[in-house]
């Protein structure tokens, strides 16, 4: 495997989960971000053309990082969701790609009309 | 004439240890050195299993500091062992009582993991290694039958289960569980994998330096909750020289590459077969498909073994190999490929590259 993280720490307050991989690249990704690109079937579905948008979670919390094995890790989300394995790979992409993916989604978004404000009413 | 130890280190950093291919200094296992007049001592600590060459290495050493230093007195070289534990990924919970485990594994069915297996566990221990078999195929268990245990597990304290012994070796398999031999594990995948997972972490290991888990073929439940849940130290892929078991074999590694444990090497088994009449060899799956393999992922090839009869008969037997011829040309071999794997186990526990990142949380 080619990339390898050194440390990951969590910015409770800033919802912002900092990674930094071996060869001294270092990428920030928001809670938020990281909710709505989660790797499970939940969200991407069981293949290309099935993935499911993620509305409202612009104030998804972490509440735990489980590592999975040597080559991932399973984020625990404060909305229940925890379904989604972040290999160290994933990671590296979603760091690399941030400004084009976070586009892409909020394209998404506007198409579809939802917001990322939570629903009034429903448990974040 | 007399010796600084300086000089004496000096001279060992030119000899090269065959196994690790480092010279002794720099590979750490000189230790103790003592000069007395033109007299010298030394200690070799090997960090692999390997009494079959101790002597070996030890006349080596002398020859050799015999011809670097002229004048030399009397050398007194003492060589052991010591099995260094992996450094094992946080979140993984450590398996009490195990130092190394060492995943054998094959995309193809029928290659002969499960003889390998067993034959590389008893070529360790006659290395003068403390070694375990887990038998983790829960539909086909094998080890049984070629540990030649029978019999039912105690429970000290009913809550653990003490490991079976034969030749020397610890084990456990599902096969010790259920009665008779022709009852199936008829059972969907979680429970097969909550079955592994109590035959590793609930049998009371004792003190093993290399705990050494036969997989069954494929890569699935068992193998992914190995990759999760197991801290393996490598895994060795067995293949026979054949396209179509390479290609399965090639599918393996990746399963591995992809789940982050590291690949120790390659062996391929059945690599020609010797006629048990004639003695003639021949190459009757191909050759060289294991090398090739190994050469395009960039991996070890730890070694070769011969389809032939008395392997398989005298692991149907209860007797492997190893254990029945254990100075046979096959034996040899088996303890050969033994030591490599040692060697680069030794290697990986050194090596924290591919350690867990670290997690902070903070208020920030």
């Amino acid at each position: 495997m080619s990339e390898q993280p050194s440390e990951i720490k969590l910015h409770q307050q800033s919802h912002l989960l900092e990674i930094t991989f071996d060869d001294g690249s270092c990428y920030q990704l928001p809670y938020e971000y990281l909710r709505v690109y989660s790797p499970s079937a939940e969200v991407g579905g069981h293949g290309p053309g099935q993935e499911v948008l993620q509305v409202g979670k612009m104030d998804v919390g972490i509440k735990e990082l489980v590592p999975v094995g040597s080559y991932a890790v399973q984020i625990n989300f404060d909305d229940g969701h925890d379904t989604g394995l972040y290999t160290w790979q994933y990671l590296f992409k979603l760091g690399k790609n941030r400004d084009m993916l976070w586009q892409d989604y909020l394209d998404r978004m506007a198409a579809a009309g939802a917001s990322r404000e939570p629903a009034p009413g429903t448990k974040k | 004439m007399s010796f600084s130890e300086t000089e004496v280190q000096t001279a060992l950093k030119n000899l090269t240890d065959p196994n690790t291919k480092k010279d002794f200094v720099s590979g750490k296992s000189v230790k103790n050195i003592k000069v007395n007049g033109s007299d010298v001592s030394l200690d070799i600590m090997l960090g692999y299993p390997a009494k079959s060459v101790w002597d070996e290495i030890c006349a080596m050493v002398e020859s050799h500091l015999k011809s670097t230093l002229p004048g030399i007195g009397k050398i007194s070289v003492n060589v052991s062992s010591k099995v260094v534990p992996h450094a094992v990924q946080r979140g993984v919970k450590l398996v009490e009582g195990v130092k190394n485990i060492i995943a054998v594994a094959s995309g193809k069915g029928g290659v002969g993991k499960s003889t390998t297996a067993v034959n590389l566990a008893l070529a360790l221990s006659a290395e003068g290694a403390r070694v375990g078999v887990l038998d983790a195929d829960i539909y086909g268990p094998s080890q049984p039958t070629m540990l030649g245990i029978s019999g039912q597990p105690k429970s000290v304290d009913g809550k653990s289960l003490e490991p079976m012994m034969n030749h020397g070796l610890q084990a456990m398999s599902i096969g010790f569980m259920i009665d008779g031999e022709d009852t199936p594990m008829v059972w969907r995948g979680p429970m097969v994998t909550q079955a592994l997972d109590q035959l590793l972490h609930q049998t009371r290991w004792d003190n093993l330096d290399y705990l050494v888990v036969d997989l069954p073929p494929g890569t699935g439940d068992i193998q992914l909750t190995l990759a999760q849940k197991v801290p393996v130290t490598g895994a060795v892929i067995v293949t026979t020289p054949q396209d179509i078991a390479l290609m399965d074999a090639r599918k393996g590694l990746k399963m591995f590459d992809k789940v982050g444990i590291k690949i120790v090497g390659i062996v391929e088994n059945m690599s020609t077969h010797i006629c048990s009449k004639c003695g003639h060899e021949e190459h009757i799956f191909g050759a060289g498909g294991g090398e090739k393999m190994c050469g395009d992922y960039n991996v070890e090839f730890l070694g070769g073994l011969p389809l032939d009869i008395r392997i398989r008969e005298q692991a149907d037997s209860g007797n492997p190999t190893v254990i029945a011829d254990p100075d046979g040309k096959i034996a040899r071999e088996y303890k050969q490929i033994a030591r490599r794997i040692a060697v680069k186990v030794a290697e990986m526990a050194q090596d924290h590259s591919a350690a867990f990142p670290k997690i902070v949380v903070q208020n920030t």
